[in-house]
């Protein structure tokens, strides 16, 4: 679509060819040029209905090519995008719960729809086959409500959460679970107001202005986790688009976390207890916003309006407003204006880098259908075989840790300080630096990510050591 | 206020491709101290002819603008705060250009 | 309390922390610290010269080009090559050479630089040009090709009439002076357009500054490129005499987005720059990306990959009036090979890079 115009596509499409196979009326070069300059006429994929340029008159510039596309050929081709991540990397099986992580913003509330749309159609063909074979899916909704640290009155965020409690529930049969979960549930034992107060003086202990929102999305993530465990669910769904992952491209890049990047930025990331998986990993924000505007899709108005401009942002993958994050996303703004495509290859440049053992649905999980799943996932090049199953990860953002970190810091092998097991990143942008404040630090973070730290730490000495050696004889076979 | 500002770089092709420029700075109405930030501002309409926004953005200069003042990183005397006197030498130096 | 704010600085302001005795005059990126004039320059010279000695660059006796653009990296590099080879006795033979693209008005004023250079350091001087080596300056060329894609020319030519000039002046290895931002800018630009695996080879290439002698990247790395603000604050300190205008013919909306970018961040957080490269060097890149192997161009025993090498095709396209040919990726062309050609194309580009210039 937007790549057909484009010098930021050199190598190849910005779509991968199975997903031009699904879409496989997508419009040819000399389609869009013809069906585009006219500004009239009809859709260029149906080429029956009036295409959205004509219908609505609000469209911006970047929404160009979209609006090519009737709004049901649109609908179709977004919705089929989302479609074909999830099955293609085996994201959703009929015995998952899926746990739905939502903002009120345009990209959850999408996957929230589709999902839904995904449900309601397996019911259909549960009921049509009248065996009870496949099971439907479950999907619960988790709303992040983050009060203790932001700006936004508690009646306001009261507000906000019936509004997103009312959008959940007019989307059943089949019935949602609506789960609120306060940032500060990572405390697990810790009464409701002493952990409130724990996690802001957590926060505050962070001086850095980037630190301090990486350590929010941190703890965003493990409040998530908690509450998907303790429910049973199978799976976490994010609505993480393109924009911003290519956002977390740059900007990890920039961090220098360049080696963890890949594990971040795949469909599927099960380094978690539950898996993590982004079905939107193809849509871009303007997609979203498009289809919000054209389908009605309700958003919340109280969190986008109460949101707007205070630090604190509702989206998991937050909209940064300061710091690295928001220099960030604004060089990704101007570098969209200048090509609308460049998110998406920036996005596939990531793509090219070699996913992490973890990067896909585990095994373990369903055995029916296991050998489609793996024909599938071959299709997409990840090596299922990779043994390297004994990652150590950061103790903050769980990223995993290459060896040069550990070599860097020869601590490790005497005593365990809390700050050897974590990543650089972290321990610049979000550690203390002098070592009575690091006490403090660590005593305000929630045990399970010092505990993550002690096992990392002590137990796996031995596995370090291995990995070590390992990459001393990769590095000399690479010698050439 | 007497001083002595340089530019460096390629900034200099701002200001008529003069390097040096030694100029007397009068002090605001009731300011009794001239700082980098008041300079800046003088700089920026009396010495730059033309594509000011190469030397200038917001009210700072342009990142990639090195600033020395009497040789020394304005970094290191409080950027925009840095307090001038009589006689001082202030150097701007872009770092953009060329390779 | 005006007094109090201001004395400081007047009475010598906060001391060097390494030699505790002078005024400070500037803070080190990597680690904040702030040093005096003398000890940055000693801790900037010794820095490259521990680069040197790490990954054992030089031997005695060897004749070293300095590929000298009479900008400041070049410049920089020139002065504290001559400096450290007098210094440390390294017993090399230092040579400038030059590359002359025949751009008006821009390369024409830097030569002069460069041919200052020559007198103020003793370093004998050797010009080499597109016009005698292809028959076209790039004025000539822009104005057949264009402003679109005529970096592609001018890095591709510049980069084996560099290789050319240092077999002219029998050097066995060519230095050139790129810095920490370059890079961090390649390792961006990259992955704007699309390209992880370009990195690594352009690190050998940059970074072993020699074509006959590629060797694998040291650990020590990260020491390897000065920041951009100590070149220039160097240069500045030590007066040397540098030439600074960009390139007339540069084009590239994104590129000049990057660059500020980078500016923006290193603002912000000083280290990320090094952080960048640091980032590009631990890209997980499969390892089937190998380097290509070598061999000599049919046509003019140039170093190359493909039957004929890049500048020889581009030229080719030159001369028949086709100058399209050579350029962008091959798609299309043929779908068996597109693969390899994709491979081949993206390592001759890479060799193209020369002094931040990146073609596209």
């Amino acid at each position: 679509m937007a790549c057909n115009s484009s010098s930021g596509c050199q190598s190849g499409g910005c779509y991968k060819n199975e997903e031009d196979s699904l879409r496989d009326q997508t419009p040819t070069p000399t389609a869009t040029g013809t069906g585009g300059g006219g500004g009239g006429g009809v859709c260029i994929k149906c080429k029956t209905n009036p295409p959205i340029s004509t219908t609505s008159t609000s469209s911006s510039p970047l929404d160009a090519d979209n609006s090519r596309f009737c709004f049901d050929c649109f609908r179709s081709n977004l919705y089929g995008k989302f479609r074909l991540a999830v099955t293609s990397h085996a994201m959703i099986s009929p015995s998952d719960n899926v746990l739905l992580a939502v903002s009120g913003g345009p990209a959850s509330r999408v996957t929230l729809q589709f999902v839904h749309e995904m449900q309601v159609r397996a019911q259909k063909n549960l009921d049509a086959s009248r065996e009870k074979a496949l099971p439907v899916f479950g999907v619960g909704v988790a709303f992040v409500e983050e009060s203790c640290v932001s700006s936004v009155s508690s009646d306001q965020v009261d507000r906000a959460v019936e509004e997103m409690r009312v959008i959940t529930s007019n989307l059943s049969p089949p019935m949602k679970q609506f789960h609120v979960v306060p940032i500060q549930n990572v405390y697990a034992s810790d009464p409701p107001e002493d952990a409130k107060d724990r996690f802001r003086k957590l926060l505050d202990a962070v001086t850095d202005a980037t630190g301090k929102e990486d350590l929010l999305l941190h703890m965003r993530m493990l409040a998530l986790q908690k509450v998907a465990s303790e429910n049973g669910y199978s799976r976490l769904v994010l609505g993480s688009c393109t924009s911003r992952i290519a956002c977390h491209v740059i900007a990890a890049t920039v961090k220098g976390q360049g080696y963890s990047l890949s594990a971040d930025i795949q469909y599927v990331d099960s380094r978690w207890q539950v898996p993590v998986v982004l079905p939107l990993r193809d849509c871009t924000e303007q997609e979203l916003n498009l289809l919000c505007r054209l389908d009605g899709l309700v958003l919340n108005g109280t969190l986008l309006s109460s949101w707007q401009g205070s630090l604190k942002t509702p989206q998991l993958c937050m909209n940064p407003t300061s710091g690295i994050n928001g220099l960030v996303s604004s060089f990704v703004t101007l570098l969209k204006e200048e090509n609308p495509s460049r998110e998406c290859t920036i996005v596939r440049t990531a793509g090219k880098l070699t996913p992490f053992h973890f990067n896909r649905v585990p095994e373990t999980n369903d055995c029916n259908g296991s050998s489609a799943t793996l024909r599938r996932l071959k299709k997409y090049n990840l090596n299922t075989k990779e043994s390297l199953s004994s990652e150590l990860f950061c103790p903050i953002c769980n990223s995993p840790l290459q060896s040069s970190d550990f070599l860097g810091s020869p601590k490790i092998t005497k005593s365990v300080s809390f700050d050897a097991a974590c990543c650089s990143s972290c321990r610049f942008q979000i550690l203390p630096k002098d070592p009575s404040s690091l006490e403090l630090f660590s005593l305000l973070l929630p045990q399970q990510v010092v505990g993550r730290a002690k096992n990392d730490s002590c137990g796996n000495l031995n596995l370090l050591r291995e990995r070590i050696q390992d990459c001393l004889l990769s590095d000399s076979e690479d010698e050439t | 206020m007497k001083l002595t500002i340089e530019f460096g770089g390629g900034l200099e092709l701002l200001c008529d491709s003069v390097k040096i420029h030694k100029v007397n700075v009068e002090l605001k109405n009731g300011e009794k101290k001239l700082t980098m930030k008041d300079l800046l501002a003088w700089v920026g309409s009396n010495l730059i002819k033309e594509r000011p926004e190469m030397f200038m953005k917001g009210d700072s200069v342009r990142p990639g603008v090195l600033v020395l003042v009497n040789d020394c990183d304005w970094e290191l005397s409080g950027q925009l705060d840095t307090t001038l006197e009589d006689e001082d030498v202030v150097v701007f130096i872009s770092t953009l250009h060329g390779g | 309390m005006e007094n109090g704010d201001t004395k400081p600085r007047r009475a010598g302001g906060r001391l060097c922390c390494l030699c505790n005795n002078r005024r400070a005059a500037l803070k080190r990126p990597k680690t904040l610290e702030q040093i005096c004039r003398e000890c940055f320059y000693e801790v900037f010279e010794e820095e490259i010269h521990q680069v040197i000695v790490d990954n054992q660059l030089f031997k005695p006796g060897e004749r070293i080009g300095i590929g000298a653009s009479g900008g400041k990296d070049s410049t920089v590099l020139a002065y504290v090559l001559s400096e450290l080879n007098r210094r440390h006795n390294y017993g090399l033979d230092l040579f400038l050479l030059s590359v002359d693209e025949g751009i008006t008005g821009y390369r024409d004023d830097s030569l002069e630089t460069v041919k200052r250079n020559e007198v103020q350091y003793g370093l004998p001087l050797k010009i080499v040009s597109y016009k005698d080596l292809y028959g076209w300056t790039m004025d000539e060329i822009v104005k057949m090709i264009g402003l679109k894609n005529n970096c592609t020319f001018c890095g591709v030519f510049r980069r084996q009439a560099l290789d050319r000039g240092a077999a002219l002046l029998k050097v066995d290895k060519l230095v050139t002076g790129h810095n920490a931002d370059d890079i961090a800018e390649t390792v961006l630009l990259n992955i704007l357009r699309g390209d992880v695996a370009r990195y690594e080879l352009l690190l050998e290439i940059e970074q072993m500054y020699c074509n006959y002698n590629r060797r694998r990247r040291a650990n020590s790395e990260m020491q390897t490129f000065q920041n951009l603000n100590l070149i220039c604050t160097y240069a500045y300190f030590k007066r040397l005499d540098y030439f600074s205008t960009e390139c007339i013919y540069s084009p590239n909306a994104y590129r000049g987005f990057a660059r500020e970018f980078i500016k923006d961040l290193e603002r912000m957080r000083p280290r990320a720059i090094l952080d960048i490269i640091k980032s590009g060097e631990d890209f997980r890149i499969a390892t089937t990306t190998k380097m290509p192997e070598q061999g000599n161009c049919a046509r003019c025993g140039y170093i190359s990959s493909q039957k004929w090498c890049k500048a020889c095709v581009l030229l080719e396209g030159l001369n028949r009036g086709l100058p399209k040919i050579g350029i962008g990726r091959s798609r299309g062309i043929d779908n068996d090979h597109q693969k390899e050609m994709k491979r081949s194309n993206g390592s001759k580009n890479i060799e193209s890079k020369q002094c931040g210039t990146l073609d596209f």
